[in-house]
Formats: structure tokens, sequence, C-alpha cells
């Protein structure tokens, strides 16, 4: 393909959700041999534009041009024949298949002989592909359950480019990735961009986007805004086009040297979850921000669950300052722990119910008057603590699955402030979340621990791990393998060396 | 102004795929069924005769569907109503040769005793609720054949002196009330309500979901026990076919009065009513109608189609739990 020429012109797309008008006249161009990022914060339409494009929603209006034609896509499969393919932000592989069945879903001709399928054949494909990726850890004939979410997005890179689509966009896929998995998908990109074909690409982490892409073009609540060159601008730059006016770059604590409090609030004695995470023990201190890294798997996220309560089968003691033993998931809220899952649409919010039953849930207890509950004392409750976020939101009413992610946590925080809880754990709480809504989490983690409360932070992201704990614990394997205290001097290169 | 007729359209659409107007549709399906069921049988379902015995149908169902309103508000289903009401029924008669309050007791206590069954081996062995209740049920219908091959079993002249119109709706009308209260002012509501929209989450906030699930089951039995007190009153003697299908009638009712059966967040506390109401309404004027059973069946089979059609939640599919 001819390089520089335009692979894809998008001319005036729209698309509305009920009230909400997800893109407003949105037109565009990526030419051949491109790296594109798409910007701009939760809800600003970027998702949605790019699931126009390759057909998991209808185009509300507008026209998409791809190589000299017209194209309306009525579904992924008629996507990928057009040469447009998709990795999304969510699980998207199909569990109950092997791996090859999921590389070729829908693709599955090559292999049919007179209606019957050459499963042989198929796994044989598979894992040829996957050897030429570099993916030989991965078996084409096993089931995809047995594999990792890291791996499983690995086989859906293996989906989303063997055909060698056009136009290959990613949806936020790196926030899933370990470091490895994401120079593998660097290198993909790449391969991609060498041969004239283009790339589009999601991603919250600005530093990621001006070190990878090419151009980049910044949606703001559904408008096209601009697009820039990624040599001609820096991420200060971008955060302004993104927010529309000017936002402090330094969104991180500033403070160092702060002492941290003798007071032990919890402590971890001995915690095994078996496969899990093995014999870890820590103490927590009031006023703390205490951060957990590592890679995905090293067993940093069964911690949170494991301090919460809500581990299966767990050894060992967790101990409050009282000496409350913490063994199930209604003592450890009783006893003023608040948990905030990395699997947020699961584990943090009921998405089938409103913004106020989701805030009111754990604090039933406390709001009941000789067990009677009052709505109109739930509804002041749930409406003090979602202003107090400053959620955007229709009313307390509205269906918490109609929020961007930003807004989700948001509700989840509102929650766990209305229970005046003392001990947050947090589970990568700014995971594929914006600037502005970061910003606001890290300044609420500081008003926090100022009142003296005590925060765990679990996370995947190393800035911010070193900007905002006052100590870190790495985990590797199950295990602690090193403790930081938090000075101006730590690198990253320090937190990385204990994690592999 | 253009812009102003191309919204009108949009929003009659939207308004009909609103859940303000799928909360409307019970009530105005309970009109139609009553308006159609007036106009073919030319208004002799309206004469008070008729209306007591439509009424004097309500009751033990209504019961029942109250019980069943939690366990199906957590996502889960008990296919196990006519078998209980049937062991209860026998239990009740028995017992009412003794004392009355004892009898009142022992079939409440029995119908817990079945529904605590249910609930532990899907609790504790995590089976769907459907798989447990389909099998509790052929093992209770057993019972109740077991017990009544011989002969059918009479209840006590006393127990059958107390059938009257008032009993009977002090009785349904003090379960309605009661559970409307647990129901929207305590936490109990709100506990079944969150373990149907998203189980994981509500055991993260705090629910404790088996014992909130386990309880759910043993409230369906014991009301259904209840039920059997107010069937035993009525029918005087119990054969093996007591509350024969109550389950599959139980269940159209709710699904009737607008229960999504996912459960969760949308049930509303009416729908007991309005189903139950409306499908009393059906099955009466298709008798008074002259339609043979199997005809009937069919028409029912028609109607719980095309509602559940209407107001199941796409957004909340899932398969029972």
């Amino acid at each position: 393909m001819e390089k520089g020429k335009i692979l894809l012109n998008a001319e005036h797309i729209d698309k509305r959700f009920g009230i909400t008008h997800a893109v407003n006249d949105v037109s565009l161009t990526v030419s051949a041999g491109e790296i594109r990022a798409l910007i701009g914060e939760n809800g600003s339409g970027k998702s949605t534009f790019c699931q126009m494009l390759c057909g998991i929603y209808t185009i509300g209006g507008g026209t998409f041009t791809l190589d000299g034609q017209e194209v309306h896509v009525k579904n992924q499969v008629e996507a990928n024949k057009l040469g447009v393919s998709i990795i999304v932000q969510e699980m998207g592989t199909l569990s109950g298949l092997t791996v090859a069945e999921n590389i070729f879903l829908g693709h599955e001709d090559p292999f049919m002989h007179n209606g019957i399928k050459d499963t042989r054949a198929m796994i044989k494909e598979g894992q040829r592909l996957l050897d030429e990726y570099g993916f030989s850890g991965i078996r084409a004939g096993s089931m995809i359950d047995s594999y990792n979410f890291e791996d499983r997005k690995l086989v859906e890179i293996v989906k989303a480019t063997y055909m060698k689509p056009k136009i290959l966009i990613v949806d936020e896929t790196t926030t899933a990735l370990s470091q490895n998995g994401r120079l593998e998908l660097y290198k993909i990109m790449d391969a991609v961009r060498a041969d004239g074909r283009s790339v589009i690409f999601i991603s919250h982490d600005l530093n990621e986007i001006l070190t990878h892409c090419d151009t980049i073009s910044i949606l703001r609540d559904g408008e096209y805004i601009d697009t820039v060159n990624a040599k001609e601008i820096d991420e200060d730059g971008l955060k302004r086009l993104m927010v529309g006016r000017e936002i402090g770059s330094a969104y991180y604590r500033t403070d160092y040297g702060k002492a941290i409090s003798p007071e032990v609030v919890l402590s971890v004695k001995d915690v095994t979850v078996p496969n899990q995470i093995y014999d870890v023990s820590f103490e927590l201190h009031r006023g703390e921000i205490l951060g957990f890294g590592g890679l995905s798997e090293c067993g940093m996220h069964e911690v949170g669950k494991a301090v919460f309560g809500a581990s299966l089968d767990r050894k060992g003691t967790v101990t409050l300052a009282d000496g409350t033993q913490i063994n199930d998931i209604p003592t450890a809220i009783h006893h003023s722990i608040a948990y905030a899952s990395k699997d947020r649409d699961n584990e943090s919010i009921i998405l089938n119910e409103s913004i106020r039953n989701n805030i009111v849930l754990p604090s039933l207890d406390d709001l009941a008057e000789n067990h009677i509950l009052k709505a109109g004392k739930l509804n002041r409750f749930a409406q003090e603590f979602a202003d107090k976020m400053q959620t955007k939101m229709q009313g307390i009413h509205q269906f918490i699955s109609d929020l961007s992610g930003g807004n989700k946590q948001k509700v989840v925080l509102a929650r766990w402030l209305g229970k005046g809880s003392d001990i947050l754990v947090l589970d990568s709480p700014t995971r594929g979340i914006d600037v502005k809504v970061k910003q606001a989490i890290y300044a609420l983690m500081q008003e926090l621990t100022a009142q003296g409360k005590s925060i765990i932070m679990i996370s995947e992201e190393i800035p911010e791990l070193l900007g905002m704990s006052d100590r870190i614990l790495i985990m590797k394997d199950g295990k602690i393998n090193g403790e930081f205290m938090r000075s101006e001097s730590l690198s990253e290169e320090d937190l990385i060396a204990k994690m592999v | 102004m253009a812009e102003k007729n191309e919204l009108r359209p949009s929003k009659i659409s939207e308004f009909f795929g609103s859940d303000t107007f799928k909360g409307l549709l019970p009530f105005i399906g309970l009109v139609v069924i009553l308006g159609i069921m007036y106009w073919l049988t030319e208004g002799r379902i309206m004469q008070p005769k008729r209306l007591r015995l439509l009424l004097s149908q309500v009751y033990y169902p209504m019961i029942v569907a109250t019980g069943v309103f939690f366990v199906m508000t957590l996502g889960s289903i008990d296919f196990t109503e006519g078998s209980t009401l049937g062991v209860a029924s026998i239990v009740v008669s028995v017992l009412s040769f003794y004392s009355i309050p004892l009898a009142v007791l022992g079939g409440i206590l029995t119908g817990a005793a079945i529904g605590a069954v249910n609930g532990f081996f899907h609790v504790r062995f995590r089976l769907q609720s459907f798989i447990v209740t389909i099998c509790t049920m052929y093992l209770f219908r057993g019972v109740c054949a077991y017990l009544t091959t011989e002969t059918a079993i009479p209840a006590s002249a006393e127990i059958k002196a107390l059938d009257s119109d008032n009993l009977k709706i002090a009785i349904t009308l003090g379960v309605l009330i009661i559970a409307f209260f647990l129901f929207k002012f305590t936490r109990i509501g709100n506990d079944v309500k969150a373990v149907g929209s998203g189980e994981t989450a509500a055991r993260f906030s705090g629910v404790r979901t088996d014992r909130v699930k386990f309880l759910a089951f043993v409230a369906a039995g014991a009301l259904t026990g209840l039920a059997a007190f107010v069937n035993v009153i009525k029918v005087g003697s119990i054969t093996s076919t007591a509350g024969n299908q109550l389950e599959t009638q139980i269940l159209i009712s709710l699904v009737l009065g607008g229960l999504p059966i996912t459960g969760g967040a949308k049930v509303r506390f009416s729908n007991i009513v309005v189903g139950t109401l409306m499908y009393t309404v059906l099955n009466n004027g298709l008798v008074m109608l002259g339609f043979e059973s199997a005809t009937q069946q069919l028409i029912k089979g028609i109607v719980f189609l095309i509602f559940v059609a209407l107001t199941i939640d796409r957004k909340a599919l899932k398969v029972i739990k």
C-alpha cells in the first residue's frame, strides 16, 4: 500500500444514546502507514467512534470511507473482511472454546470440508501463528480458560492481526498487559506501520502515546478537537487539549520526608492463599499510603482481598489494632475497612442497580432506625456523597451501568466515604480513568490520610506508586520481595528490579 | 421548528421502551384482559357471584406467590410449591384433628423444612436453583402420592368450619402487608435485590449472600405451608393431585405481573398482586367461555410468551441461578 495516502476518511460521524450525544459530528482522516492515537477523557466518545467503524454499534450518522470505498459495517466478521479489526478493552475471547477456535472465530471457512470442521488443521495453523508471533507458550489446542487474562489478550492480538487488517484498532488494551506483553504489542504495531497499514490506538497513558504514536487526535465530550503531531507536543499540551483548560502537571504528591506514624492500625501475619500468595506479613500504619506493586500475576491483588476478608481458603491472620480478627467481608466492613476492586464492574459495583442503592448498600445497618429504612434518608445520604465526589450523573436513581468508568469509580469511593471507613484498600484505583478524575482521586487520598485514615494502594502503574505512596512493598511470585520508603531518589528501575 | 418535528416520534418510541412504560405494562395488561373477558362473557365475569368465586381462587396463590417473589427477586427459581403445598396440606389435615394452631404451625414448619432443603443444596453445593427444585419437586410429589395412595386424607370438621372469606382475606392481607414492609423498609428487601442484580458485587458490599439465599427459600416454603392451611380450609380433604402445577401457575402469575425473570433491581412488589389477579381473571374467563382445558392451556401459553417477550430486561440477560 502506498504510504501517506488517505486510508480512512470519517465524515460527520454521529451517535446518540438516549439523551447522551456520545459522538458529535466527528470528521477525521487516517493515512496509510500511520499510528494514530485517539485520546480524550472517559466518555469523550473515542471507543464509541471506533466501535461504529468495526460494526459493534450501528453508525448514527455520517460515513466511513475505507480505502476509497464507503463502508457500513454490520458486524465484526464483516469488518474483518473489509480489513478492520479491533482489540477491545474488555475480555474479547470466548470461554469454552480452544485457543485456535477463538483465533479463527467467524473465519472457519478455510478449515471446513463439506460442512465438517478439520480441527487438527485449525490447531496446526493456530499454533503456527502463535509461534510466528513468539507466543509459543500458548498452545492452540488448549482451552482458552486455562490461560490468564494477559495470555488471553495475546490470543486476541493474534486474532485481530493475523489476517493483516488495513486498520487495526487497539482499544485500551495495554492496561491489561504487563511490560512484556506491551512490548510485544508495540512490535506488532510497528510492523503494521512498516507494512503501510494503519493503527488506531486508544490509551490513557500519555507517555506511552507520545513514545509509540505518530499523530494524536483529541476528542472532548464527543466532539473532535484537533489532530497533532506527536513530535511537536508534550504531556501537558495534550492534557490541556483533552480537558480544555490548564491542568497542573504535578497531580501526584509533592511532599517528601513525612514521618510515618508508629501507630499500627492493621497487621497481617503469615497470610497464605493457595496458588496466590504465601506467608505475606506486613503492618499498616495510621495515616500512611502503603503501595503494593509487582507484575500483574504477583499476588498483590489477592492481598487486597485477603485484608478485606474476601479470600476463599485463606490461612494466617488479619488483625486490627483493637484485636479484632478479620475473616469475612461483613466483619471487615463493620470494622471500617473499605475495598475498591480492580474488577470494578463485577466486584465493586452492582451494575444493574441505581447509583443510590450502590452507595447506601454497605451503610444500610447504620442508616436503619430500629431496623427500618426510610427512602428520604437513603436519598439524602446517597445525594450527599455522590455530590461530594462530584459524580457526573442525571440523578441518584440513574442506573450505574450508564456511567463512564471514572464516574463509576467515584460512586465506589462515595459509598466508602459515606461508610466513613478508616482503612481503605484501593486496588488499581485509577485503572482506565482519565486525568481529571485521576487528579480528584489522588487529592481525595491525600485528604483522607491527613484525617488519619490509612490506605493500601495496589497498583500496576509504577509512576503512581512512586508518586503517591509513603512506603512501597513489591511482590514477586506471591511473596513480598522488597520494601521502599518514599524518596525523591527512588526510581522506576529500583522497583522493577524487585518485580522481575 | 423542523427539529421539533423530528424529536416527537423518537420521544414516543423512547417512552415505549422506557422503564416507566414497562412498569405500567402489567396494569395495562390486567385492564385489557379484564376488558376482553368482560366483553366476551357479556359482563357475566363481573357478576357478584362470579367475583366471589374469582376472589376465592386468589388467596392461596397470592400467599405462595409472595414467598416465591423473594426467591425470584434473587434471580433464582423455585419449582417445589405444588409438591410442598401437597405435603404441607397432608400435615395440616392430620394435625387438624388435634388442634388448629398446631395444624397451622405444622404446615408452616413442613413448608419451611422443604424450603431449607432447597436452600441448603442450592447454597452449600452451588447447584442452580432450578435443578435443585426440579429434583425436590419430584421427591416431594412422590411423598405426597405415597401418603395418599390408599385414600384421600380427610381434614377435621373444625378446620372446615373455618371456611369464610373474612379469615382468608385477613390471612392474605396480613401476609402481603408484612412482606411489603420487609421488602420496602428493611435490609431484607435491599439484600435480595442486590443479590439479584449482582451477586459478587453484593458479597463485596457486605451482603451475607449465602444466608440471604437460604432464607429466601425457607420463606418461600414457609409461606407455601401457610397457604396449605388456607387450601385445607377450602377443600377439606387431600388427594395426590393437591397443588398440581401450582409452581407453573405461580411462575406465570409473577411474570404476568411484570417480574423480570432475572430478578434484581427492577422488581416491584405490585408484581405479586397484579400478576395473581391477572392469571385468575384469565383462567376464570377461559373457563366461563367454555374452552376445553387443552385449549385453555394453549391460550395461556401464548399470553405468557407475549408477556415475557414484552417485559424481559434484555440488558440483564443471564442464566437463572
